[in-house]
């Protein structure tokens, strides 16, 4: 009856909540430091002003984690982390006297955050220090294994409502970032390129040979100084290129090493023979630019881990009961047989019997069913389903790595890479571009018959200057810098080159449930065949209930109850009187509500309670109040701005939606896609759709949030997922999206295309630089100083024209 | 002529220092994260332990000064 009278009053302005910012809906709590979103919130907000902590609220005021999805604190969700298999995949460091340990934790996403958990020594004696890593979203802790244990420290980090995600994925947080060997060999590659100009310089300004002994002793010094730049900086292009030859899938690498070995060698020649002074300026320089380029690449990456299985989807660990009472028991160890307990909001390891009469279990992320499903005691439970309600008690029929679930996960669409445009046109381009050099240089070489000396002086020029660099900085800039300006915006990249398949996409599918309409929090509902006065009873007993389609009616007919006295200028509302409540779990709840019996649930509980048949769709909720009776449809509203987004992509893209939900919502999106809707589609059968549309012809994103999506996702040309908040479960894909900015698809699409005409357009510049420089070389005219001015200058105006051209596009096209 | 040897030699010792320094850093994980460092150096050590009995305000003196909008990285 409280919680009746306080959704109501709570519902009618729209208040935030005092931690994290958002909107106070139904179970808001209000206390006398203000009104909060839920209980978790509240105590959050109560530890961090009783520390005097407030200055976590100055620095952004929707810094707070939400706790309305928080598992609630619960002691024992931590215990697994006292099992010394567990411990030892997140310690990074031990000695004995202090500990170091990495944890991701995905909610991580602010200035406040980094704040407040380096302040973790305060909550937690024992911890030395906390130190966040933003972009990777970990928190590395130190601390003193006398003072306080792995699991404390794991719980007081969760007790700030930052929950560490601790899955059954092995090692991934705790491997140094590969980006320390890139940085190395830049750094290299710019030492030898400073100081290498530093002795050629003096030969370029006297406009000759110097005297005096200093030209040999330069030049000696310039090739000790371009060696660890051949050896070290350089290496991975040598690599890259000899694996393409030796595979004979062509890539840009090899013309570009093949170059780099000519320029390298030749100066050897030139210094050695005393012809010139070689061109180890314009080689260091050249490396350096190309390192730079990939620099540009590397940084867009490490933001969000990407390659996830089933299994990061799972908990470590479950309760299972066994000889000798309840233990914590690492969901490997599982066998059939074992009886384990699942608390609610939890996800379900493994195919399971349930034990326990009736339970409800939530199966959105994996099959995308939007309503919770009732299961009667012995049916079964899938892997991946989540506990809604109250804690089920269950058998395990098969171990975890032989559930339906992990079975999604044999499809051959996860074993082979996707092929990427870029890589693809990149090769195909690589060797002509390689055989066009070869042949040139060839030609040249003919053309100076019988020069010999001065054949090879042609032909080694026209190697040099077809080496590729500007050109292969072209495309890993542009999209880099587009990569990176797009994460900015909630839209994630696995891969620089996913930018480009995005520009070429001209069908888009979209998943139903969790991707075009929102998490389960925002729902409408449309109730039918009842008055206003037993829509409020309805909604009185409904506020009783904690099952969630209960809890979108109480705050759903809220809202469309009072619209309906404004209009109708009925009295304010008075407390209701409910006794009598009754809760059949997975059917209904029934109660009498000021006198008035009301019933609320599926249509056989409410035609047994009230004693009268009722009819009407199959995937509604059924109530009857007094005599009158009707029925109300819950379903997750549409994302904001979902419906303009759509029409922008239908004019240039055939849109289609594949659910895996019945068609109850059909009429609904009618407008939006017209005839190309498919529901009831299991994962497979959404995998096999994108497949038949490639086959057409056609390349396809596919936009989708759950398990049963990752095939289609794996199969499309570009596989994104909607991720709500920031509890990411990125199921195989190219990209994720988060969930408020799906709305400015049409616009991250259209700057994809934008970059797809700037990498073009730096590739035209860079070709004009080659043609420039080939015609100096096919005359025997290229100097070093000619090359050590082209190169440079040739790079530097690509790797400019395409950032700049980026970032001013994304100002002009893109939303902040 | 001789001094520009010595020049040469002194140059590249205090070039190969740098070198060393860099390749220390990077070693030592300076460049694995750089963007945290950035908002970490914007915050003061706010926040202090309140004795026994002692009220807890929202009021108190809140001591970091930054813009309105936070600086992310994400």
């Amino acid at each position: 009856m409280v919680a009746a009278s306080s959704v109501a009053s709570t519902a009618d302005q729209r208040t935030l909540c005092r931690h994290c910012a958002d909107e106070c809906g139904a179970g808001a709590v209000v206390s006398a430091t203000g009104s909060f979103c839920c209980r978790g919130c509240e105590s959050v907000f109560t530890i961090l002003t009783s520390l005097g902590l407030d200055a976590f609220y100055a620095l952004d005021e929707s810094a707070g984690v939400s706790q309305r999805h928080a598992s609630g604190f619960d002691s024992a969700r931590f215990a697994i982390l006292d099992d010394p298999a567990v411990r030892s995949r997140l310690i990074t460091f031990d000695d004995g006297r202090l500990t170091r340990v990495t944890f991701s934790i995905p909610t991580i996403h602010c200035a406040s955050c980094v704040w407040l958990l380096e302040q973790l020594w305060r909550f937690e004696p024992g911890v030395v220090r906390a130190e966040v890593d933003l972009l990777r979203r970990v928190l590395h802790v130190e601390f003193r294994p006398g003072l306080t244990t792995l699991r404390r420290v794991a719980e007081a980090i969760a007790s700030l409502g930052y929950e560490p995600a601790i899955t059954a994925e092995e090692g991934r947080v705790s491997q140094p970032p590969a980006v320390r060997r890139l940085y190395l060999q830049l750094g290299v590659a710019g030492f030898a390129f400073g100081n290498i100009m530093l002795f050629s310089i003096p030969r370029y300004a006297n406009g000759g040979p110097l005297e005096g002994g200093f030209q040999r002793l330069f030049d000696v010094l310039n090739v000790l100084l371009a060696i660890p730049v051949l050896l070290f900086s350089a290496s991975d292009y040598f690599r890259i290129a000899w694996r393409a030859v030796r595979t004979r899938v062509m890539a840009l690498e090899v013309p570009l090493a093949l170059g780099l070995a000519v320029l390298f060698g030749r100066s050897i020649v030139d210094i050695t023979t005393s012809r010139s002074e070689g061109f180890m300026d314009s080689f260091a320089g050249l490396v350096f630019f190309l390192l730079i380029g990939r620099l540009f690449q590397q940084k867009a990456f490490d933001r969000i881990a990407f390659d996830r299985t089933f299994r990061s989807f799972l908990p470590l660990s479950v309760q299972a009961e066994r000889e000798g009472g309840p233990t914590v028991v690492p969901i490997e160890q599982l066998r059939c047989g074992d009886r384990i307990r699942v608390r609610p909001r939890e996800v379900v390891p493994a195919d399971a019997t349930l034990l326990d009469e009736a339970g409800i279990v939530d199966y959105a992320f994996i099959t995308g069913e939007q309503v919770p499903v009732a299961v009667e005691g012995g049916e079964t439970v899938r892997a991946g389903g989540r506990v809604v309600g109250r804690a089920l008690r269950l058998r395990v029929q098969r171990e975890v790595s032989h559930s339906q679930l992990a079975s999604l996960w044999t499809n051959q669409v996860f074993a082979t890479p996707k092929a990427r445009w870029l890589t693809d046109v990149g090769a195909r381009f690589a060797g002509w571009f390689t055989f066009g050099a070869i042949a040139l240089a060839a030609a040249g070489a003919l053309a100076w018959w019988p020069d010999a000396a001065m054949g090879a002086n042609v032909a080694t020029a026209v190697l040099i200057i077809a080496c590729p660099c500007a050109l292969s900085l072209a495309a890993p800039v542009t999209l880099g810098t587009a990569m990176g300006l797009l994460g900015t915006r909630g839209l994630y990249l696995k891969h620089p080159a996913v930018a480009l398949d995005l520009s070429r996409v001209d069908t888009v599918a979209f998943d139903k449930t969790g991707t075009l309409t929102g998490s389960n929090e925002d729902e409408a509902v449309e109730p039918h065949g009842l008055t206003a006065g037993a829509l409020r009873l309805v909604q009185w007993l409904a506020a009783e209930s904690v099952h969630p389609t209960s809890r979108a009616i109480a705050a759903g007919i809220g809202s469309f109850v009072r619209t309906g006295a404004e209009l109708h200028g009925s009295s304010p509302m008075l407390p209701p009187h409910i006794t009598d409540v009754r809760e059949d779990v997975g059917r209904g709840i029934t109660g009498i509500v000021d006198g008035c019996r009301v019933a609320i649930g599926t249509a056989s509980f409410v035609a047994a309670q009230s004693d009268r048949r009722v009819l009407g769709p199959a995937d509604v909720t059924f109530a009857a109040a007094g005599t009158e009776w009707g029925w109300i449809r819950v379903s997750p509203a549409a994302r904001a701005g979902i419906e303009r987004a759509t029409r922008l992509l239908a004019a240039a893209h055939e849109l289609c939606l594949i659910s895996g939900d019945h068609d109850g919502e059909r009429p609904r999106w009618q407008r939006l896609f017209g005839r190309r809707m498919h529901f009831r589609q299991t994962p497979d059968g959404k995998l096999s759709f994108i497949r038949t549309a490639q086959a057409r012809g056609r390349r396809v994103l596919m936009v989708g949030d759950g398990l049963n999506d990752a095939g289609a996702l794996a199969a499309a040309d570009v596989g994104m997922a909607v991720t709500d908040g920031t509890a990411c479960m990125t199921p195989a894909c190219d990209a994720v999206i988060s969930g408020q900015r799906l709305a400015d698809l049409p616009a991250f699409l259209a700057y994809a295309r934008r970059a797809k005409h700037v990498v073009i357009a730096c590739f035209a510049v860079s070709l004009i630089y080659n043609a420039a420089g080939l015609t100096l070389a096919l005359a025997g005219a290229l100097t070093p100083l000619a090359a050590a001015i082209l190169m440079p200058v040739s790079s530097l105006t690509v790797v400019g024209l395409s950032a700049g051209a980026m970032r001013w596009s994304a100002t002009r096209m893109l939303p902040v | 002529m001789s001094v520009i040897v010595l020049l040469i030699v002194a140059g590249g010792a205090v070039a190969a220092g740098f070198l060393a320094a860099f390749v220390w850093a990077v070693r030592s994980g300076q460049f694995d994260d750089t963007c945290t460092p950035a908002i970490r150096m914007l915050l003061e050590d706010g926040g202090r332990r309140l004795k026994p009995g002692e009220e807890s305000q929202r009021e108190i003196e809140i001591e970091v000064e930054m813009s309105a909008e936070p600086r992310r990285c994400l």
